[in-house]
């Protein structure tokens, strides 16, 4: 039995091994690959690494990098380092990798049976690539509604642009092209378009349409998630997401800027 | 009686919710009651219009209560309290007024650019405030509740 934090946790039969750490550091990698809380993380791997039978666990996790070392009550240490390369939030396969963590911490399993299991939670289903297209246009023509737009031919357009927009970021995601790139592009794409339909006289104002597709590139996760891990007294972590927020915010905005300019200098 | 555009925005607030639902891959119930989540937030800043006219204080009060809902719910359906939060308050992001603030510079009119870009900083403020709020109170619930059972 061990005491940690006040609570009480039973080691299991299984003792800490250097696979079975390696397997705990890829849940958490996972974890916070798909949009997890990094202090929730930290929470877990201690927990996990005390469930089989660590007196003392260190674990370091921001966005980019986990660091964890355990040591045993005979004096021996483990410890492990990944760096996490890709995110994207995929909240179906969060809530499973932390009903899985749970589970791992109560029952401590082998390293076999904790990878087969790692695995089966990690083959969650997700949306096709088309379904996601559509919940782009979705999102860009519901908003330009929300925003004010009465008009069925500026939603209708909004609905087709963040269809593009939709596509592109997909194709990018899968190529894994830089997100700041990603976001001037795909701003200044959406710009353009909506500009050509005010040129070609399809609309009578850009407006609604720009927010519309503002909207669905907003980096509002990672700005709700900096805060909340600034709040937790993560200041590192929170200030990385914070500062990409903000300039993926920022990337958005000049994309617009430059074609608004460029029209501008065009119409005028 | 509640206006037409009232009941319009409200329900455009829902369905841009869903949709992000589904881009983040929220799956089932979950799916709805996230996105239910998001159209709660727009009806409460809506009836709450007539009650406080300043939009940061409104802000404020429904990112508050938005965050709540998604604690509740994130213990309710024993899922990581991020399944709701993230997508809760997708409507109270202020795009438009990002919009508005940069439309402004493009046009060359630096006192609305200032004007604008100031109350857009402020919506943001009142937003994160709210989620902060909570988000420290339900720390401290928990805190306190680990510190009795614990022992």
């Amino acid at each position: 039995m061990v005491v940690f934090f006040g609570r009480q946790y039973y080691g299991g039969e299984n003792q800490m091994t250097q696979e079975l750490l390696r397997c705990i550091v890829e849940l958490c990698e996972q974890m916070v690959c798909s949009g997890a809380e990094v202090y929730r993380v930290e929470d877990s791997i201690e927990r996990m690494c005390t469930g089989y039978g660590a007196v003392r666990v260190d674990a370091y996790v921001t966005t980019s990098n986990i660091v964890v070392t355990a040591e045993m009550e005979d004096g021996r240490e483990f410890t492990h380092t990944r760096r996490i390369k890709s995110s994207s939030v995929n909240i179906e396969k969060l809530h499973r990798l932390n009903a899985l963590a749970r589970q791992i911490t109560a029952t401590t399993p082998t390293s076999e049976e904790f990878r087969s299991k790692l695995e089966q939670a990690e083959r969650v289903r997700t949306y096709s690539f088309w379904e996601q297209i559509v919940f782009y246009a979705v999102i860009a023509g519901s908003f330009t509604v929300f925003f004010g737009s009465r008009s069925l031919r500026e939603t209708a357009a909004s609905f087709l642009i963040g269809g593009v927009v939709g596509f592109l970021v997909l194709k990018a995601e899968k190529h894994s092209v830089n997100k700041m790139m990603v976001r001037f592009f795909c701003s200044a794409v959406f710009s353009t378009l909506a500009f050509m339909c005010l040129h070609f006289g399809l609309v009578d104002s850009v407006d609604n349409i720009i927010i519309g597709n503002i909207m669905s590139l907003i980096p509002g996760v990672g700005f709700t998630n900096a805060l909340r891990d600034l709040f937790a007294g993560d200041t590192m972590t929170g200030i990385l997401r914070a500062i990409e927020a903000i300039l993926l915010a920022s990337c958005m905005v000049l994309g617009y800027i430059a074609i608004a300019y460029i029209y501008g200098g065009l119409a005028v | 009686m509640m206006d037409m555009q009232v009941v319009i925005r409200v329900l455009a607030a829902a369905v841009g919710t869903l949709g992000f639902g589904v881009l983040f891959n929220i799956r089932g119930k979950k799916l709805l009651v996230g996105a239910l989540g998001g159209m709660f937030a727009w009806l409460l800043f809506e009836l709450l219009g007539g009650v406080v006219a300043n939009e940061p204080i409104r802000y404020f009060v429904v990112s508050a209560a938005a965050s709540v809902y998604a604690e509740i719910f994130a213990r309710v359906m024993k899922t990581p309290r991020t399944t709701f939060w993230i997508v809760n308050l997708i409507p109270l992001i202020p795009g438009g007024s990002l919009y508005y603030t940069m439309s402004s510079a493009v046009g060359n009119d630096f006192e609305l650019f200032m004007q604008r870009g100031v109350y857009t900083l402020e919506l943001a403020a009142a937003l994160s405030l709210g989620i902060v709020t909570v988000a420290a109170l339900s720390r401290l619930i928990k805190k306190s509740r680990t510190a009795k059972t614990g022992k």
